[in-house]
């Protein structure tokens, strides 16, 4: 209705972003650099000769032997998972494969803490690397499973078959064609599982593998603030940008040009024969071991507690603290994406540029890091801050912003600028005219982006371990003080609940996301 | 419709910011009214909560309870300096109370709550009290190994014949404070090697109780950890199949140490944490605390009735919490031999 307004000729009003836009990017952009000067501070403090002391030595050596054998045996594992059950229930005529989509995305509903814990309080066997990369495999191959079988649901199959009708047998065209068309998505799920190694806490800590960032959580248990741990971040924090650095470089590359659209067909389905029974069973204890268990283990300790009685007081009391941190973290979230978001989508120039790349830095930092720089930093130099919710949140909103970045910006870029130029001939002002003419437009997209965040801050546990104030218990942090002193009926109603109010409806979003045809 | 959208935009900002701005004052240091205070607590977590019920009860004096790592809090006091915002410190050790008073975080404890407790288990400039006393053990399965075969020494366990049947947790507290007994009683190269032997052939665990239920369950023949634990584990499960074994002969093994509390400097209301460290020495305060840890109470002429071996069979090396100081040297001595 208001598309008629949109003058011929359109000049920009404003050339420079106003103030408004300006200090929720710049406050963002100093808060992202935080955790590299909370290093560099105290490194300098240390003196260069004795950081390099701390970190020269064989213990360092060992927390980079697990850390690496843990990201590239959970990385290469879960891309094997994923590549083959995505060809599977894509090109194949499995019998059932519908279903198995859905069931085989549960491990999304369990946050990954809570499944090392049902893992470990089945057998202690499940303790160390192996059980790690087990355990930890089981919970993420569903990141790349997703997008490798979107992006193969999508393909043309018009190349396969053209390869094929040329000579090539199946499998030569699988490598020579799909695999190479596969190749993004597959990389970027696994740069995403080998980040998520590097920044693991809680279910690494539980299953008691020393990688770079229990090691941190161990130096902040016996000295708070320290050089080692500041020491330690540092190594974390090169070994989190580079693999970002990786992503940068990968994203730009890899694409396959196509000219004209193809037909929108569905490639032809391979027929199992007798390979259908393997391929039922392989389902099927994938089933088992990535969510059979887990949950499995979690009814029986409660059915098992609920014999002494729920603590329901504080179970009442974990709960609310989640629900309303979550809630504060996405409105925050919010607060700061949408200028964000704008930005990029409206104006051009260097800030606009960081702006842009923002998100992804922030997703490369690790929360532990992020929590250690704003203990340090809110402790010197913001006293107000320290050991208060504001300064929970404020980590909750730098953790979880680029989940809130994608929704927004495409509904930015939908949203036309011409429009609220128009609003303001008719005399709107500038904040008016973004409340009634843009906001109204990326509304759902809001919607969507507080969901996201809110859902995936209720399990948060890092930052909550070392920004909470004094009193403060998360479901997850319970789950965490049970679970340490191996009390695991006392922590099942908090991990079920966890799962109930964050997991499920996380699972359902994301399947509906990938899965929707 | 436009403006219902609108409408409903702005109300759910104004909603959003004003949820922000109600969390960001929601912290508990702005719980003006009546006074309330806040505790660190290194001990555990029961232990600081269920005194935190019983002082608030018979005071009146809410105590909000702020748990970590004894080690942990200590720093953070340091670090916190004036700002900080708790009023009284509770370990699970001497050692960080010792490092405190010594830097003059923690205020001078009332004479009268000094006097009720044994002289050589308070600070001697006043500043710390003991408030439990436990011994260190070692826990066994007599299904893995039996009572015979454990060692008239601690320092046996770092021999290679120990491979994988002994466990210890080197990030406790407890543990550093025997490394340090160890240095004190036969001198740094001895612990050194002991600490070195037990890298190479024992096993680590997260925390005492992590290593008191592998022991529990058969995982480990043996490891050391501290009597009450023992009795914890106990109480939840009814009858346990692993057994403590005490050292005899002022072996390091059998080490005494003592949980202890002070009050600090940067408290803004002393009298009320005086009032608190004065209840934790009380016959009343001290029942509290050892119901529900089964650790010895350190006040004149009481005596546990969790059913322990008695203090006075107990045959513990003569290192004092004095002696132990800070503890500094064993996390050294921990780092140089890669265990931290």
């Amino acid at each position: 209705m208001l598309s008629g307004a949109q003058p011929a000729r359109f000049t920009p009003t404003r050339k420079r972003p106003s103030i408004w836009l300006l200090l929720p990017v710049l406050l963002l952009v100093g808060l992202s650099l935080l955790p590299l000067l909370y290093v560099g501070t105290k490194a300098w403090q240390a003196g260069w000769a004795e950081a390099l002391h701390l970190l020269w030595r064989p213990y360092v050596f060992g927390l980079m032997r697990n850390t690496l054998l843990l990201m590239v045996g959970v990385t290469v594992t879960c891309a094997l998972i994923g590549l083959s059950l995505a060809w599977l229930l894509e090109r194949s005529n499995l019998p059932g494969r519908r279903l198995w989509g859905v069931i085989l995305c549960l491990p999304f509903a369990v946050p990954a803490f809570v499944s090392s814990f049902t893992w470990v309080s089945l057998s202690a066997s499940f303790e160390g690397l192996g059980g790690a990369i087990l355990v930890m495999s089981l919970s993420k191959y569903p990141l790349i499973f997703l997008p490798v079988a979107a992006t193969l649901r999508n393909l043309d199959p018009a190349l396969e078959e053209s390869a094929r009708t040329l000579g090539q047998n199946r499998w030569g065209v699988f490598y020579t064609i799909t695999l190479p068309l596969l190749w993004p998505s597959l990389l970027a799920g696994s740069l995403l599982i080998a980040l998520h190694m590097l920044v693991e806490f809680g279910a690494l800590s539980i299953i008691g593998l020393q990688t770079f960032t229990t090691a941190i959580y161990q130096q902040f248990e016996l000295e708070f603030s320290n050089a080692n741990a500041a020491m330690l971040s540092a190594v974390l924090l090169v070994m989190c940008l580079s693999l970002l650095w990786l992503e940068l470089k990968v994203r730009g590359k890899g694409r396959h040009i196509r000219i004209g659209q193809g037909a929108a067909r569905r490639a032809e389905q391979v027929r199992l024969g007798k390979w259908s029974v393997p391929g039922q069973l392989y389902c099927l204890a994938l089933a088992v071991v990535g969510s059979g268990i887990p949950l499995g283990m979690l009814v029986y300790w409660l059915v098992k507690g609920s014999s002494a009685a729920f603590p329901m007081a504080e179970i009442g009391e974990a709960l609310f603290s989640s629900l309303s941190l979550a809630l504060g973290g996405a409105a925050l979230c919010l607060v700061l994406a949408v200028p964000v978001g704008l930005l990029v989508v409206r104006y051009k120039g260097s800030l606009a540029i960081w702006a842009e790349r923002l998100p992804y830095l922030l997703h490369a930092l690790p929360g532990l890091v992020i929590a250690l720089a704003l203990v340090y930093f809110a402790l010197h130099y913001v006293p107000a801050l320290y050991q208060t919710s504001a300064l929970l949140l404020i980590a909750y909103a730098l953790l979880f912003l680029p989940l809130a970045q994608a929704p927004i910006r495409t509904a930015l870029n939908k949203a036309a600028p011409q429009l609220e130029e128009a609003a303001r001939t008719l005399g709107a002002t500038s904040f008016s005219a973004f409340f009634r003419v843009t906001l109204p437009i990326i509304f759902p997209a809001l919607g969507a982006a507080f969901a996201l965040v809110f859902l995936d801050a209720m399990k948060e546990l890092t930052a909550t371990l070392l920004l909470s104030p004094t009193g403060l218990n998360t479901l997850a942090t319970q789950v965490w003080s049970h679970t340490s002193n191996i009390e695991f009926a006392a922590a099942a109603p908090y991990a079920a609940l966890l799962i109930l109010v964050s997991g499920l409806p996380v699972y359902l979003l994301t399947t509906k996301m990938y899965l929707s045809r | 419709m436009m403006l219902r959208n609108t409408r409903l935009a702005t109300s759910l900002l104004r909603g959003l910011t004003l949820s922000i701005l109600g969390l960001a004052l929601t912290s508990p240091a702005h719980a003006a009214d009546p006074v309330s205070l806040t505790l660190y607590n290194g001990q555990h977590k029961e232990v600081g909560d269920n005194l935190a019920k019983a002082f608030e009860a018979k005071t009146g004096i809410h105590v909000n309870v702020r748990k970590g790592s004894s080690n942990q809090l200590a720093s953070q006091i340091m670090e916190e300096g004036d700002r900080s915002p708790a009023d009284v410190f509770y370990a699970e050790e001497s050692p960080p109370l010792n490092n405190l008073g010594e830097q003059g975080f923690l205020a001078k404890a009332d004479d009268s709550t000094l006097q009720v407790l044994p002289k050589e288990y308070v600070a001697a400039n006043g500043t710390w009290i003991g408030v439990t006393a436990r011994t260190r053990v070692v826990a066994f399965n007599p299904k893995k190994i039996s009572e015979d075969q454990l060692p008239k020494s601690v320092l046996e366990f770092a021999e290679p014949q120990w491979q994988g049947k002994i466990g210890f947790v080197p990030t406790s507290g407890a543990f550093q404070e025997q490394a340090v007994a160890i240095i004190k009683l036969h001198g740094r190269e001895a612990a050194e090697e002991w600490l070195t032997g037990l890298r190479a052939f024992g096993k680590t665990y997260t925390n005492n109780m992590v290593a008191l239920k592998a022991v529990e369950n058969g995982e480990v023949a043996a490891v050391l950890v501290n009597n009450y634990y023992w009795f914890a584990l106990q109480r939840e499960k009814g009858q346990l199949d692993s057994k403590l074994y005490y050292f005899t002969d002022g072996d390091a093994g059998g080490l005494v140490t003592v949980s202890s509390a002070g009050v600090l400097k940067a408290s803004k209301h002393p009298k009320e944490a005086q009032q608190l460290l004065a209840y934790m020495a009380s016959e009343e305060g001290q029942r509290v605390i050892t119901n529900t840890t089964a650790e010895y109470p350190m006040r004149k002429g009481m005596v546990s009735e969790r059913g322990l071996k008695p203090f006075e069979e107990l045959q513990p090396p003569k290192v004092t919490p004095a002696d132990l100081g800070n503890a500094e040297e064993a996390l050294d001595l921990e780092r140089d031999v890669g265990l931290l």
